[in-house]
């Protein structure tokens, strides 16, 4: 279970402080895929950065298993929204940087890395360069390297948020598979709101000034779920819902 | 059209097959073309400057003809390589003594924020001024030896080096390194993993002006102290109106160059082979 409790970030700057994240309090529970949606700019990925232990917590409190944040935390992978892959390195090799950056003997994480690139379509491309694959190939490169020591916990920021419209709806069935297989407590930081529905257990929307979660929404299907979920009038009355909670809090805050 | 209604699905013929190399081929960018060309160009400019010496009856102690020169490189020959060696062998110590210490000056700036500090903008100020000028304070400290030479052109070539390789350990993108602090990596491993290959080709960059920077360094310093060395020789047949001689020094001087160049430029083919992005 992760729990956030009253938790705050403010930078300095010149014309005073500036409030990314205004006091948010959501628990996640174990295995549960949550997306945080919201416009840019409303301080989710700030609220990600603090969950990988990257950003200092101004006030308030995240635990994790009850454990206090102190750091980076080893059983978090994390994704951005650009691939971030060495270009000098294979999909293979790229997959397993993290064990190499973790210090782990590479020789008993090479089956799971092949593995994982197998299992999202990528079997005859390990031994290609970032430079030979497609944006859509790299971000799945990108997904298994965030898998690849067994993290307890996803974080990704954007993940699809730089790719074209019909890689970026088949990048939200691959990581609806790998989910399903690996079942890790997810958190998916997005601004497009099926992405959200289709992926998630739950839906918590943010808002700018203040940054804070002003709703926390159950998706109801059932899962494995695949593509035609979409296709379901409820599906389509939840996004009109979060779509309406999206553009009333754009209003209030403008 | 009044018949569509939305949603139908109207199938659309193939276009024909467009014949292939439809386009003109543009001959300017056929490899032949790419060598064939310059040399084209520089053998037509020979021609013409020997053409106007002949015509204009030139002496050939203003301007000697191609010819000239080139009789001058085959009489001059062992004289030649004699003195391009000295050149050759300080321009390229002092080289790798700037690469060497330009390399750690740059890491130790991009590690510490002290050091960068109070170190970074004097390197810029020192980049800014004519370091040239310089040169004589060299040969106060250090004598008339080949050592205030090699320590001339190191300090000349020292400086792109250093600015290259900060740029270069700059450029790793935030997320990458975000991404190594999650996974809570060291910071040598972040060094030896991520940042500097991620430097190398601005590395190289800054390596290819200093290689040309290093020689003229050496070049200055034999015009100024040496006994030997093309440079040396440049200026001695100046003395003795030797024009061709001169002309013949620097054509040997271009050989040098192109030498130490290509070895850089060699070497930076093969490793961005690997690391190039």
């Amino acid at each position: 279970m992760i729990s956030l409790r009253g938790v705050r970030k403010t930078y300095a700057s010149p014309a005073g402080p500036i409030e990314a994240v205004a006091g948010v309090s959501v628990d996640i529970a174990e295995g549960e895929f949550v997306s945080i949606l919201g416009p840019s700019g409303c301080g989710k990925s700030t609220l990600l950065m603090m969950l990988a232990g990257l950003e200092s917590i101004t006030a308030g409190s995240i635990t994790i298993g009850g454990q206090p944040m102190t750091g980076p935390r080893r059983d978090a992978g994390l994704v951005f929204q650009d691939a971030t892959l060495l270009p000098w390195l294979s999909a293979r090799d790229n997959v397993l940087f993290p064990i190499k950056m973790m210090r782990l003997p590479r020789e008993k994480y090479v089956a799971r890395a092949e593995e994982l690139l197998h299992s999202v379509g990528l079997g005859d491309f390990m031994d290609k360069r970032p430079r030979e694959l497609s944006g859509g190939m790299r971000q799945r490169v990108a997904l298994c390297r965030s898998l690849v020591h067994t993290p307890s916990i996803m974080l990704m920021d954007e993940p699809f948020s730089a790719l074209d419209a019909i890689t970026r709806d088949e990048m939200a069935l691959v990581l609806l598979d790998l989910w399903a297989r690996h079942r890790k407590t997810g958190i998916f930081i997005t601004h497009s709101i099926r992405e959200a529905v289709l992926l998630s257990d739950r839906v918590l929307v943010m808002t700018k000034r203040p940054a804070v979660v002003v709703a926390d929404v159950k998706i109801p299907f059932a899962r494995p779920r695949d593509e035609s979920v979409q296709d379901s009038p409820e599906f389509t009355a939840i996004v009109a819902r979060l779509r309406g909670m999206i553009e009333h809090s754009i209003k209030v805050a403008a | 059209m009044s018949a569509t209604q939305l949603g139908d699905v109207t199938p659309v013929a193939a276009p024909p097959a467009a014949p292939l190399n439809a386009e003109k081929r543009d001959l300017s960018r056929h490899p032949a073309a790419q060598i064939v060309l310059p040399v084209a160009f520089a053998a037509a400019v020979l021609l013409l400057w020997e053409f106007l010496c002949r015509a204009y009856a030139v002496p050939e102690v203003i301007l000697p003809t191609p010819s000239a020169i080139y009789a001058r490189i085959i009489s001059a020959w062992p004289f030649l390589v004699q003195h391009a060696v000295p050149t050759g062998t300080e321009a390229a110590i002092g080289f790798l003594l700037a690469t060497v210490l330009g390399i750690a000056l740059a890491v130790l700036l991009s590690y510490s924020r002290w050091a960068y500090a109070a170190l970074y903008p004097n390197v810029i100020f020192f980049q800014l001024i004519p370091k040239i000028a310089l040169a004589p304070l060299f040969i106060v400290w250090l004598g008339i030896g080949s050592s205030s030479r090699l320590a001339f052109s190191m300090f000349i070539a020292f400086f792109p080096v250093v600015i290259a390789t900060l740029t270069g350990l700059n450029a790793t993108p935030p997320d990458m390194l975000r991404l190594c602090k999650a996974l809570t990596a060291r910071s040598w491993q972040v060094f030896l993993s991520v940042r500097f290959p991620y430097a190398l080709p601005h590395i190289f960059s800054g390596l290819k002006i200093a290689v040309t920077f290093a020689i003229i360094g050496v070049i200055v310093g034999e015009f100024i102290t040496a006994q030997a060395g093309l440079g040396y020789l440049i200026l001695f047949a100046s003395s003795q109106a030797e024009t061709s001689l001169i002309m013949a020094s620097i054509a040997m001087l271009c050989v040098v160059g192109l030498v130490l160049y290509g070895a850089v430029a060699g070497l930076e083919r093969l490793i961005l082979r690997k690391y190039g992005h």
